[in-house]
């Protein structure tokens, strides 16, 4: 709070108690005072109001600057009334009560919320547990029966698993509750596991992959990340270039960590849609492509679980030359304990 | 015959389970009641166990534990439950392996060999005699009379997973499948290449024409 302010509030009263002092001075002419008693009857009270004046902006102030500053801090600006110093003048105590109320009715709200959240996030993830048997039992179902309905009904056995597994991570990513577990692991072993999972994909694109300069140790839940490699893996299948498609995937240092990098020579991403790859649901030209079947989640949820692991993903793209996807691990020193 | 003791409360799974684990040369049974699972588990004596971690009355984790108190039977935990802590939980209470659904049934097969031959004892043979040639495994190699090559990795990936199916017609597809868990990711100009390699390797010993091309429908070793 400035004095200015503060001032411009108190200048209408200000100027009745002045022009008080003024007229006490006038009626006082018709007695005949010293010089002295007359400046003492101006300055004393002049002199008090002004302290008076002076102490209760300083109170004030310090209140107001106070709160202020802890809600900068705040990351929860309606959590204030928790952490204010409690004021010591009248006006200030209705102010505290008017925030503690408010804000006990946005955290009840909140929590409503955050709760209604945490239960549907919760269903999420038992239905999806619960699909995985029959998708299981379909799976054990073609390879008992074999035949060209079956091949062709595994396909679609892997495709709604995928869906599933997407939907799983997708619940997972948007809730605020770490449901990870960060482990030592190797770009290699996690490379590895993606591959596994996404040779359909891949072999069906007919992908040359090259790897090398994978036996960094880095530290991370190898769950999400195989997720995470897995959805960019798929992309580079997905747009792979019909003929000589190159996948190149290796692992450098730097003082800040470990940078893992997908490289591919496919149909690349043009330079209007880069800066939106990472929007929920965009799905830019090639996704528009035919055949292609963009759901505009995949980088979308590879963004945010990176952010959850504390990882950086970055892309860059040449139309017709081919994309590169980065995912940078940091040393931390704090996972070391 | 080894026994293999299937503890899953989906029918549909339990019986497809069966069917394919006996159609693979084991004896597989499933528990049928589940109001005393680790009593039933244990009277009939598997020589392994295929535990779902969600059953009625007692969780998989429960009846782990319990069976660990008092036998050393392999134990493969079966789970929809994919998340790292999970498959810690699981190995902690004593299971041996831990496979998440929907399972890849070929990957199964292969941990379930592979745990049987480690709880047996029986050491793996170090050679596989073929009718014309001998496979060596720890060295990687061919031999033939005196003749011998050396094998890549990939060139003996794939002549030992043909050597396990041996006079079966094995699916290029299914080959692809078992090199990749293998971790040779390889695409199919290359296997192509390993093949006809493989060949001329098997050729310079004398044993030409070992691998059998089945249009369209994959290889066979004889």
């Amino acid at each position: 709070m400035r004095l200015s302010a503060y001032l411009k509030d108190k200048w209408p009263a200000a100027c009745c108690f002045l022009l008080s002092i003024a007229t006490v001075e006038i009626l006082l002419l018709a007695w005949p005072l010293s010089a002295a008693a007359r400046i003492y009857v101006c300055a004393a009270p002049v002199l008090t109001r002004l302290l008076l004046l002076l102490t209760d902006y300083d109170k004030k102030k310090r209140f107001y600057d106070d709160a202020l500053s802890k809600l900068q801090e705040l990351d929860q600006k309606y959590l204030l009334s928790e952490v204010i110093s409690s004021p010591t003048f009248a006006e200030g105590r209705i102010l505290q009560e008017l925030l503690e109320d408010t804000g006990r009715s946005m955290l009840e709200h909140v929590n409503e919320y955050k709760h209604a959240q945490e239960e549907y996030k919760d269903y999420i993830e038992l239905w999806i547990h619960e699909i995985k048997t029959p998708i299981a039992a379909g799976k054990l179902l073609t390879e008992n029966h074999p035949g060209e309905t079956a091949k062709e009904l595994q396909k679609e056995f892997d495709r709604i698993e995928a869906y599933t597994e997407q939907a799983l991570y997708y619940a997972r990513s948007s809730t605020a509750e770490k449901d990870y577990l960060i482990k030592r692991t190797s770009l290699h072993a996690l490379v590895n596991a993606a591959l596994r999972k996404n040779r359909a994909a891949l072999l069906k694109s007919r992908t040359a992959l090259i790897l090398h300069d994978l036996d960094m140790e880095v530290f991370t839940d190898s769950k999400w990340l195989t997720f995470i490699l897995g959805q960019l893996l798929q992309n580079a299948a997905k747009y792979a270039k019909a003929q000589d498609s190159r996948l190149e995937i290796f692992g450098t240092t730097s003082p800040q960590g470990v940078l893992l990098t997908l490289r591919d020579n496919g149909v690349g991403i043009s330079e209007s849609d880069l800066p939106r790859v990472f929007e929920k649901g965009f799905t830019g030209e090639n996704g528009r492509l035919s055949g292609k079947k963009s759901t505009g989640l995949g980088l979308y949820l590879c963004k945010k679980l990176c952010e959850k692991l504390g990882l950086g993903l970055t892309l860059s793209s040449k139309q017709g030359v081919g994309t590169e996807a980065r995912i940078s691990f940091p040393l931390n020193s704090h996972v070391y304990f | 015959m080894q026994k293999i003791l299937i503890a899953e409360d989906d029918e549909t799974i339990r019986r497809e389970l069966k069917t394919f684990l006996n159609k693979n040369g084991y004896e597989a049974e499933a528990l049928e009641s589940f109001e005393h699972p680790v009593e039933d588990l244990l009277a009939r004596k598997p020589d392994l166990i295929l535990l779902d971690i969600n059953l009625p009355l007692t969780d998989g984790e429960y009846i782990c534990k319990e069976i660990r108190k008092t036998s050393d039977v392999p134990i493969i935990m079966v789970t929809s439950r994919d998340s790292e802590l999970d498959e810690l939980i699981c190995l902690n209470y004593g299971a041996d392996q831990y496979v998440t659904k929907p399972y890849n049934i070929q990957i199964l097969l292969a941990k379930i060999a592979g745990l049987l031959k480690r709880s047996q004892g029986s050491a793996a043979p170090d050679t596989v005699t073929l009718s014309r040639f001998t496979l060596s495994i720890s060295g990687r190699y061919i031999e033939q009379g005196g003749a011998r090559r050396e094998l890549t990795k990939n060139e003996f990936t794939i002549l030992y997973y043909l050597s396990l199916h041996r006079g079966a017609v094995v699916p290029r597809e299914e080959l692809m499948d078992y090199l990749w868990e293998s971790e040779s990711f390889i695409d199919d100009n290359t296997l192509s290449v390993n093949m006809k390699r493989l060949r001329d390797k098997l050729q310079d010993i004398g044993a030409e024409g070992s691998i059998e091309t089945k249009r369209g429908q994959g290889y066979r070793l004889e």
